[in-house]
C-alpha cells in the first residue's frame, strides 16, 4: 500500500514530461510552416510572422472560446436529475472525486445513449463539466463508476481540456495555412511570373511545398499522440484519486466488450471521451485518439 | 571607477535578485501548501458535521420498525453525541470513526426489516449517509495528500533551508483505520 501511490506518481511524472515535449514539438511545427510560406513567397520572416501568427491565434481563440457549448450541445447532454436514483449517485460520485482531488465540483451532465462512455469538459476547474452516459449509469456498478469519473477528473486537474482544445485550434492553424500556401502556389504557379529564380532557390522551395503538404499531417499525428498520452495519464492520476486501479480497469472491460452502436457527438471531441465513441482501437495506431483498452488495463493492473 | 568594478557590482545586484526570487517562490509555496492542508481539513470537518446532522432524521424513520433494536440505535446516537463533543481533531476521527462502525452494524441490521427498506425515506437517508461517508473518507485521503506535498515541500532541497528558518515543521498524517475505508457494503 505504502509504494502504490509512488508508482502511480511515477507514472503520471513521465506522462506529463511526454506531453510537455510534444506540445513544444506541435509550437515548432507551427512557427516552421510560417517561415516555409515566408520563404516560398521570399517576403522577410518578420513580416510573414507579423501575419500568420495573428491567424493562428485568432484560429486558436475562436476554438477555445466555443469549445464548450459545441461539445455539450454536439453531445445532445442536459443536466443530471436529482430525481433519479441512478443520476443523483452520479452526481454524488462526481462530488466525491472532486473532493479527493481537490478541486470545485464540475457540474454534471448526462447523455443519452445506450453505450458507455463519459466525458469532461470546461475551460478551467472552476466551471468545469462531467458527462456521462446513461449506458455507463446504468451498466456500471458503484467501484466502476468511481473509476471512470476519477479518470474524468484528472482530464480536468490536469488541464487536458485546454491542451486538447488548444491543440485541436493549433492543428487547424497549420491545416489553414498549408490550405491558403497551396492555394496561392497554384495562382502564382499559373501566372508564371518567376523568371529571375535561380537553381538554388528551387531546391528550397520544392523542400518547402513538401513541408507545407506534410505539415497538416504531422500535426494531426501530433495531436494523436498528445491525446494518447494524455488518456494514460488520466489513467494513472484517475487510479492514484480513487486509490482502486482496479474499479477503472474493470469499467475498461465493460466498454471494451460493449461495441459502439449509439455514438452521438461531433468526431472533433472524441479525445476527451474516457474511450472513442466511434471505434474502439485494439491495436497500437499513429491514428487512434485513444490508447489500445487492453494496453491501458494493463498498465492499470501494473500499478 | 574601472568597468571591472561595475561588472562585479551588477553581478552582485545580480545574485542577490536570483536569492530573493527564489526565496519568494519558496515562501509563497510553502505558504500555498498549509493553506490547502487547511481548507482540506475543513472539508472534513464539513462532512463530519453533515453526517452528524443526517442522524437524527434516521433514527426518526428507524424508530418505527426497529424498537427491538435499542442497542444498535443508541450506539448510533452515542456515536453523534462524541462527534458535537469532540474538542480535539483526533477525538473527532475516533467519534466519526465510531459512528461509521454504529451505522455499518445498523445498516445490516435493517436488511431483516422488509418494511423499513421498502421505505423511501430510509432509502434515501442511506444513499446519503454512504456518500457523506465516501466523502469524509476522501477529504482524508485529500489531507493527506496536502500534507504529503507540504512535507515533501519543506523537507526537500531547497525548501528545508527555507522552512527551518521560518520555523516550520513536517506535519503528521491522519490515521485511517482499515476498517473506515470500507463502505458499508448494503444489498437490497
Amino acid at each position: 500500500m505504502a509504494q502504490q501511490p509512488r508508482l502511480v506518481e511515477d507514472h503520471i511524472r513521465k506522462n506529463k514530461r511526454d506531453t510537455v515535449i510534444i506540445c513544444m514539438m506541435m509550437v515548432i511545427l507551427l512557427f516552421s510552416i510560417i517561415f516555409a510560406i515566408g520563404l516560398l513567397f521570399g517576403a522577410p520572416p518578420i513580416l510573414t510572422m507579423m501575419i500568420g501568427l495573428p491567424i493562428a491565434l485568432f484560429y486558436i481563440f475562436i476554438t477555445y472560446s466555443f469549445s464548450v457549448q459545441s461539445v455539450i450541445s454536439a453531445a445532445r447532454a442536459r443536466p443530471a436529475n436529482p430525481q433519479n436514483r441512478d443520476e443523483k449517485l452520479l452526481i454524488y460520485k462526481v462530488e466525491e472525486m472532486s473532493l479527493a482531488a481537490g478541486l470545485p465540483t464540475p457540474k454534471v451532465y448526462v447523455q443519452e445513449s445506450k453505450d458507455i462512455n463519459a466525458f469532461a469538459t470546461g475551460h478551467k476547474p472552476e466551471d468545469s463539466i462531467i458527462c456521462a452516459t446513461t449506458g455507463a449509469i446504468q451498466q456500471l456498478n458503484t467501484e466502476e463508476l468511481e473509476g471512470v469519473i476519477g479518470h474524468e477528473m484528472s482530464h480536468i486537474q490536469n488541464r487536458d481540456i485546454l491542451v486538447m482544445t488548444v491543440t485541436v485550434g493549433v492543428v487547424g492553424a497549420i491545416a489553414l495555412l498549408a490550405e491558403i500556401a497551396v492555394r496561392m502556389l497554384f495562382f502564382s504557379a499559373v501566372g508564371g511570373g518567376g523568371g529571375k529564380k535561380n537553381q538554388g532557390n528551387i531546391i528550397i522551395i520544392i523542400i518547402a511545398v513538401i513541408f507545407i503538404i506534410l505539415a497538416p499531417i504531422f500535426s494531426r499525428l501530433t495531436y494523436l499522440a498528445i491525446s494518447r498520452r494524455r488518456e494514460y495519464l488520466a489513467d494513472a492520476n484517475g487510479a492514484y484519486l480513487t486509490r482502486n486501479p482496479e474499479g477503472l480497469a474493470k469499467a475498461l472491460e465493460k466498454i471494451k466488450a460493449d461495441v459502439p452502436n449509439d455514438p452521438k457527438g461531433s468526431k472533433t471531441v472524441a479525445p476527451l471521451y474516457i474511450a472513442n465513441p466511434f471505434k474502439r482501437a485494439l491495436r497500437e495506431s499513429i491514428w487512434s485518439t485513444h490508447p489500445p483498452i487492453d494496453e491501458r488495463i494493463r498498465r492499470l493492473r501494473s500499478m | 571607477m574601472d568597468l571591472l568594478t561595475w561588472v562585479i557590482i551588477l553581478l552582485i545586484i545580480l545574485i542577490i535578485a536570483i536569492i530573493l526570487l527564489v526565496f519568494w517562490g519558496i515562501y509563497n509555496r510553502i505558504i500555498r501548501a498549509e493553506n490547502q492542508i487547511d481548507n482540506s481539513w475543513a472539508q472534513i470537518d464539513v462532512q463530519m458535521k453533515r453526517r452528524a446532522d443526517l442522524i437524527p432524521n434516521l433514527m426518526e424513520t428507524v424508530k418505527g420498525y426497529m424498537n427491538h433494536e435499542r442497542g444498535t440505535m443508541e450506539s448510533v446516537t452515542n456515536a453523534r453525541a462524541a462527534i458535537m463533543s469532540a474538542k480535539t481533531p483526533q477525538q473527532s476521527n475516533d467519534a466519526n470513526n465510531m459512528l461509521t462502525g454504529a451505522l455499518k452494524t445498523l445498516f445490516a441490521v435493517a436488511e431483516n426489516y422488509p418494511d423499513l427498506k421498502a421505505n423511501q425515506n430510509f432509502l434515501q437517508l442511506q444513499d446519503e449517509l454512504t456518500h457523506t461517508e465516501d466523502k469524509i473518507a476522501y477529504s482524508r485521503q485529500h489531507y493527506n495528500d496536502s500534507v504529503l506535498r507540504y512535507n515533501n515541500t519543506i523537507e526537500t532541497f531547497p525548501g528545508n533551508f527555507f522552512a527551518h528558518r521560518m520555523g516550520r515543521k513536517a506535519r503528521e498524517m491522519l490515521q485511517i483505520p482499515e476498517a473506515s475505508k470500507e463502505v458499508p457494503k448494503v444489498s437490497f
